[in-house]
């Protein structure tokens, strides 16, 4: 598999060239979010199933969309086939910091071709973001082996994780009586990335409305409430960072830690 | 109950979106980049979403609003923040939830 990495004619392109000490470093620092990765994963598969999506299906998204926060939210909307539009939309909602870590490493993978770009991406989740912008955050060169190496060494620990325990989340999901209500879990699993984002008053009074709205507007059609609610709590949440002097924009890796539990990853 | 042909189609828009959020910037031509306004109000939209979700599922059955004293959900989703916020462990939080969850299911 290595030896493969280090050829990228032998796997058509798709990755581009890797220096293998950095790779295993890369896999070094992600191994201990391994298992907090498979609870995740787990707790995703589970849920998936219990909800009352089919074993292939869930196998299907879980292989696909392989993002678990967004994957959990819509949840809900999936099973009441609200009308496609808002599922997509409320993914892509939860999926925004995404865009905030692509534009803080971007400088590291412009160099590469197009579809190599384009699976880094893909595969540039918030454990791997956080621990690849704290490695290599006072690096003067952007884009090198080195770099490409780190970054897919916790990739690979990440996706064969998440995918595993994913999986196997599923399978016990099928042979659990939906009455122990599993599928639960799925929130509390949502409280564990939503918890560590609250930390600032700007961000809680954002919370706070757009818990109030979506509960008041619960009954509009195709959860468009869940929208207006969202809309509510960014704007008041903004407008209070504009009322705080100390609510100064923080970088993307403090988002990233936000969302990786704070200091546990340095 | 959700059809599979719906299933599949909001499936592949899904993975569209991961791809289009997490690879966004690095497709972009290097000459665009993301206005700091713009990242601000984008810090804030998954926290918001997320909260939405989690609302809209637990106090509510049914579409209608259910903010109740017998709304077994909320006790358990209570406990499990509480765990949460204490010791930022999902396990101990899952366990505390689901036993809350569990117990009041089983004996209230």
């Amino acid at each position: 598999m290595l030896e493969a990495m280090q050829r990228p004619t032998m796997i058509h392109g798709l990755v581009p060239p890797i220096d293998r000490p950095s790779y295993r470093e890369g896999t070094k620092a992600m191994m201990p979010f391994a298992f907090p990765i498979c609870v995740w994963g787990l707790v995703t598969g589970v849920a998936m199933v219990n909800a009352g999506l089919s074993v292939p299906i869930s196998i299907l998204i879980t292989l696909t969309v392989f993002a678990g926060s967004a994957q959990l939210a819509v949840l809900p909307l999936l099973i009441t086939a609200t009308p496609l539009p808002v599922v997509w939309v409320t993914a892509l909602l939860v999926n925004l910091r995404f865009v905030i870590f692509a534009a803080a490493a971007r400088r590291s993978f412009v160099q590469l071709p197009w579809q190599q770009r384009m699976l880094a991406g893909y595969l540039n989740g918030d454990l791997g973001f956080a621990l690849f912008s704290r490695r290599f955050a006072d690096a003067t060169e952007h884009g090198n082996p080195q770099q490409w190496g780190y970054f897919y060494g916790g990739a690979v620990v990440n996706w064969v994780a998440w995918m595993g325990a994913s999986i196997v989340g599923i399978l016990i999901g099928a042979s659990a009586p939906e009455a122990w209500g599993l599928n639960q879990a799925a929130y509390f699993a949502l409280l564990a990335v939503l918890i560590p984002m609250v930390h600032r008053a700007p961000v809680a009074a954002g919370v706070l409305v757009t818990a109030v709205v979506a509960v008041a507007t619960v009954h509009f059609p195709m959860r468009l409430g869940l929208l207006l609610a969202v809309v509510a709590g960014v704007l008041v949440a903004v407008a209070a960072e504009a009322l705080r002097p100390e609510g100064q924009p923080h970088g993307a890796d403090e988002v990233a830690a936000d969302i990786t539990h704070d200091g546990e990853i340095a | 109950m959700a059809s599979v042909p719906y299933l599949l189609v909001a499936t592949l828009g899904l993975t569209l979106v991961t791809v289009a959020t997490r690879s966004s910037f690095f497709m972009l031509p290097a000459r665009i980049e993301l206005p700091a306004r713009f990242e601000r109000a984008l810090r804030y939209a998954p926290a918001c979403a997320l909260t939405g979700i989690i609302a809209q599922s637990v106090f509510a059955r049914g579409g209608e609003a259910y903010v109740s004293v017998h709304n077994n959900q909320i006790w358990a989703l209570l406990a499990a923040a509480v765990v949460f916020a204490k010791t930022r462990n999902m396990v101990a939080m899952m366990v505390v939830g689901m036993a809350v969850f569990t117990a009041l299911r089983l004996w209230v």
